[in-house]
């Protein structure tokens, strides 16, 4: 508790010090006491005054010694180095290495592929939001001659008092709907982007096909059981043939722009097992245009 | 089982054997990081059996209808001491230990930034324990009243309040989680400062071990929220001993705002332990799988999102008070946005194992166990999410068995790969691999009877904290079965605690590096030398280990 | 470790960490910061909740004089930095002697305040709500003020006794920091508890 702050850097002085010895902070009890003190303190709230008074002068010793501990100059200990030791870690390199895990030394398996960024996830899932709002206008226009209808059912949720609305109430155009809606719907279509492309290159060989219908049958699956419980309003007038409309559209539209975002992927990654993909790094690209280079001059360059 | 520790040094250096009272001497004043994690572990190994023993004659008490095993008084004293102790005095300090004793291994430096604040503060938080357990001895102080604390372990206003918790029951449990707390504060900062001004040349914020990276999201989490704690404990110490009013009911004080001031800290508090136990996950999954961590950076972006995120969803633990639809409507959004991050992080530990070369070793089945069953807590943490149905099965067994599916599902498990991962590091012997796998599959049949089966009962309707019940609810044969598998949790406890003990004595001799791994811990003796390393490593890569065992191929050149 | 991690390097010259004494003490600040917080939040909630008198508006007089000796004992102890910076030892503990100066008689005028309060208005921490927040929020700073008095007397002490010289600008430094943010509470708290609760 007391001035934590106080001590300036031991590490700059272990260089320059005994080449066989480091110097180390030295052993001290005085932050024991202090913290027996500050306990017998408190301790003596609970049971005998003279409790708090022996805790009160321990702690104003603990502080004092603690003090001296670091000031003027940190105490220190220099311990010996142990020459031996630094052969034995120095020894353990890849020959033993190779006799015990002879799979760890094969040299790895370099792809020039590229996995996605998860920021174009980001990108894909605003992509897909904007064009999850098509069919879900298509919709409200064909059955209920209004582009708000979709919307305010959404924005539905987030207000009690509209849970027993009309449909005229909600085909027409309410201002906190469109921001409740807005803010609803935008941050889903994040957040399910995010998961994507997260999730993406862990696909199989057509991930916009497969995401595209795969993901959103499978999420709205999960809604049609528990839409129920989140938004009952919803779960009565929601209309499931549109709303997996909408859902492939955002699959398609995201996988699609998520798509654009990577460069040329290799006849290879379609090729790989799943395994291998699964265990690319998105940064092994660079890889690919250092190669020649890299080998010859290591240790100078970077 | 606290004695694994002392001994450690005389074990390995076999120099003539030193006083008893010597030992004692360098421990107490040692301000050496390795000797206070593992003083850190230790201690809370005791809490570990202390309230896991509790646990135990409470589910003894439970496991019949109309039993009268221990007296209700006890009973609440139970559980209010089993909650307080695991969270204060088993989680933070066990997973402090393995930070105090990883962090400055795995970044390449020699000790932590403030090394007698560190002894300070194990010491405040260890004294806090003890003063909570004497509680059972001099509960009654000099007014003669009460015992141990019997108002759970979130001490909900007004019960806290003189006139329905006389004595100084009440007063212990607010006093040791003050100094707990002082002593976890100190922790963290000494925490976040090393791993920002100690890393050692080269290792840049994007080359540090996963594990580091937890810690430092973690540790600047424990500021916003040990801190509110202690402050709600300062106004409950003056509620109670100078009068004050803050929740006074009775004068215009409100009950709910100490809920308010204690989920602010009990949320996040679940991420504050949760966040180490990715951490081990992250360092043992991969090595196992004998493959790089997949998506290094989207694990470092969801672990700093879900610290950010943690500090929105405190209140949805209040459900029931009745805040309102609005606010009801925001905690059950954050809730469920806190499962994307998380989600990324599950995804991203599946990718690192889908195609590895596995080693299912004890630490790895453990790491695997944890991965099952915390995706399993994370379904049921969504479900009690929703307000709704939260209002159906808030403070039932339900609840009850999903936080106990993070708790011991999740963290205990993970925690036990971790002294399967990190104990050759520390004591330079290996665990026994077969003891460790008969470990995993009693405790994990144990903890799959106990708790998949408590949801049923909760589902049902039992409420949590029930002394006893009748015969006619229907809860009593999943009652049974959920005490039945505390049985098989304790021999596997006790199968651990031999085998610790055994392998230190006689487990085969582990060398520096027995899993070929790749971070910096491992390139040193085992056990570490008292200065970790003769000369301060540099680094090249996020795997300095492999760089070094394959210098043809570093993996510098890919990052 | 082995020769062979060290990849030879010119790193020593480039890298470049943080202070931990200027780290440490921003932890502190965040933490302690976390603890006003919810001070502050009890005493916004419970303005006009208080069941009898007396209310801040009748009893709470503008602490301006001393307010303005706290806020501007930053100000000297940024200029005692700074002599210590330059060598200037004197200089700095004059300016040192100022911020205790002004720092004890911002703790004056808060004791006076208290001591009119209890014994004029008959306002204690069990009167009311009110003065249940106002004693702990105002008490939780004035014991930081404490704290950082008792620091800064001592830094003062070791100024002149000609023990702290120009090395120790950092530590000083630090000290500084935590004085700046005892400061910069006493903003919010007299904006919350002076401003808007009256």
């Amino acid at each position: 508790m007391t001035e934590p702050g106080k001590g300036d850097a031991v590490q700059d002085e272990y260089p320059t010090s005994d080449p066989n010895a480091v110097l180390l902070p030295q052993p001290t009890a005085w932050p024991l006491v202090l913290a027996l003190g500050i306990s017998l303190i408190m301790a003596g709230m609970v049971t005998n005054v003279a409790v708090g008074i022996l805790g009160l002068l321990l702690s104003v010793a603990g502080s004092f010694g603690w003090f001296f501990q670091v000031l003027p100059h940190e105490a220190h200990e220099s311990v010996p180095v142990t020459g031996e030791e630094i052969r034995s870690v120095s020894t353990r390199t890849l020959m033993e290495r190779e006799h015990r895990h002879p799979e760890s030394a094969t040299p790895r398996k370099i792809l020039p592929v590229e996995t996605f960024r998860i920021t174009t996830g980001i990108r894909g899932g605003i992509a897909g939001g904007i064009a999850m709002i098509v069919p879900a206008t298509i919709f409200s226009l064909l059955k209920y001659h209004s582009i708000w209808y979709a919307m305010n059912l959404l924005a539905a949720g987030g207000f009690v008092s509209w849970a027993g609305a009309s449909d005229t109430f909600l085909s027409q155009f309410h201002l906190q709907g469109l921001l409740a809606g807005l803010l609803i719907h935008g941050l889903t279509s994040l957040l399910v982007g995010l998961l994507y492309g997260a999730m993406l290159p862990m696909f199989p060989r057509y991930p916009i096909v497969t995401a595209g219908f795969m993901a959103p049958l499978l999420f709205t699956g999960i809604l049609y059981s528990a839409l129920g419980i989140v938004s009952p309003i919803l779960n009565q007038r929601i209309d499931w043939f549109w709303f997996i409309m909408s859902q492939i559209a955002f699959g398609l539209v995201c996988g699609f722009v998520v798509n654009l975002q990577t460069r040329v992927r290799t006849p290879q990654f379609q090729a790989l097992p799943f395994a291998v993909r699964a265990g690319l790094h998105s940064d092994q690209d660079e890889r690919t245009h250092q190669t020649p280079t890299n080998t010859d001059e290591k240790g100078i360059s970077k | 089982m606290a004695t694994h520790a002392p001994v450690t040094d005389s074990v390995v250096n076999s120099a003539p054997r030193r006083l008893v009272l010597e030992v004692l001497h360098d421990w107490v004043t040692t301000v050496d990081h390795k000797k206070i994690g593992l003083m850190y572990i230790g201690y809370a190994l005791i809490f570990l059996v202390i309230a896991g023993f509790e646990a135990l004659l409470m589910r003894v008490q439970l496991s019949i209808p109309n039993n009268h095993f221990v007296s209700p008084q006890v009973f609440n004293q139970l559980f209010t001491m089993h909650g307080t102790t695991m969270v204060f005095f088993v989680g933070m300090p066990v997973l402090f230990g393995f930070g105090n004793y990883l962090i400055p291994l795995m970044i390449g430096a020699r000790d932590m930034a403030f090394p007698r604040l560190n002894a300070f503060s194990f010491w405040i938080a260890s004294f806090g324990g003890l003063l909570l357990y004497f509680s059972y001895l001099g509960g009654s102080g000099l007014y003669g009243a009460g015992s141990a604390p019997d108002v759970g372990w979130f001490a909900y206003a007004p019960l806290t309040a003189h006139v329905f918790s006389p004595g100084h029951s009440t007063d212990y449990w607010t006093l040791a989680i003050l100094l707990s707390g002082i002593g976890s504060i100190g922790t963290a900062l000494n925490i976040v400062t090393t791993i920002i001004c100690m890393r050692c040349p080269g290792m840049k914020l994007n080359r540090m071990p996963l594990l580091v990276w937890l810690y430092l999201v973690m540790s600047c989490l424990v500021f916003v929220t040990v801190s509110p704690l202690t402050a709600a404990q300062i106004m409950l110490m003056l509620d109670r001993y100078l009068g004050s009013h803050f929740f006074d009911t009775q004068a215009g004080g409100s009950a709910v705002l100490w809920m308010h001031f204690f989920w602010i800290f009990g949320h996040p508090e679940v991420y504050v332990l949760i966040l180490p136990s990715f951490a081990f996950a992250n360092e043992i999954i991969p090595v196992y799988s004998r493959k790089a961590i997949f998506g290094y950076p989207a694990m470092v972006a969801a672990s700093v999102g879900i610290g950010f995120i943690s500090l929105s969803v405190w209140a949805h633990h209040m459900f029931t008070v009745g805040m309102g639809a609005g606010a009801n409507t925001f905690f059950t959004l954050a809730t469920m946005i806190i499962s994307v991050p998380t989600g990324i992080k599950i995804f991203n530990w599946l990718a690192t194992l889908w195609g590895g070369k596995i080693h299912f070793t004890a630490s790895m089945m453990f790491a695997v166990g944890f991965l099952f069953q915390f995706l399993i807590a994370g379904l049921t943490g969504i479900m009690l999410s929703v307000a709704p149905f939260d209002w159906q099965l808030s403070a039932s067994y339900f609840v009850v068995a999903h936080f106990h599916y993070v708790l011991v599902g999740a963290i205990l498990f993970i925690l036990f790969a971790a002294f399967y991962y990190w104990y050759p590091k520390m004591t330079g012997r290996l665990l026994s691999e077969k003891l460790g796998k008969w470990h995993f599959w009693i405790f994990l049949i144990g903890f799959h009877l106990t708790f998949d089966f408590m949801h049923i009962p909760g589902l049902e309707g039992m409420p949590r904290r029930i002394y006893t019940y009748e015969a006619d609810r229907g809860w009593m044969m999943w009652n049974m079965i959920v005490s039945s598998g505390a049985i098989f949790q304790t021999i596997g406890t006790l199968l651990f605690v031999y085998n610790m003990v055994w392998s230190f004595i006689k487990g085969p001799i582990a060398g520096p590096d027995p899993w070929d791994a790749w971070t910096l811990e491992w390139s040193t003796t085992s056990p570490p030398p008292h200065y970790n390393f003769a000369i301060i490593p540099t680094v090249e890569s996020r795997r300095p280990l492999w760089d070094l065992k394959h210098p043809d191929d570093p993996d510098s050149h890919y990052e | 470790m082995s020769e062979v991690a060290v990849i030879p390097q010119n790193t020593k010259s480039a890298w470049v960490l943080p202070s931990r004494g200027i780290v440490g003490m921003a932890c502190l600040i965040v933490a302690e910061a976390a603890i006003f917080l919810i001070f502050i939040v009890a005493y916004l909630y419970y303005i006009g909740k208080s069941l009898a008198g007396p209310t801040p508006h009748d009893v709470l007089d503008l602490p301006i004089f001393t307010s303005i000796c706290l806020l501007s004992s930053s100000l000297t102890v940024h200029l005692a930095v700074s002599a210590l910076h330059h060598g200037r030892r004197s200089l700095c503990s004059l300016w040192l002697a100022a911020t205790v100066l002004l720092g004890s008689i911002f703790l004056a005028g808060t004791a006076h305040e208290w001591y009119q309060l209890i014994y004029r208005d008959g306002l204690t921490i069990r009167t009311n709500l009110f003065g249940t927040t106002f004693y702990s929020l105002v008490g939780l700073h004035a014991t930081h003020v404490v704290v950082g008095l008792i620091m800064l007397s001592l830094a003062l002490f070791f100024s002149l006794t000609g023990s702290m010289t120009s090395k120790d600008t950092g530590r000083l430094e630090v000290l500084s920091l935590y004085w700046h943010f005892v400061d910069a509470v006493w903003v919010v708290v007299f904006t919350v508890v002076y401003v808007l609760g009256r």
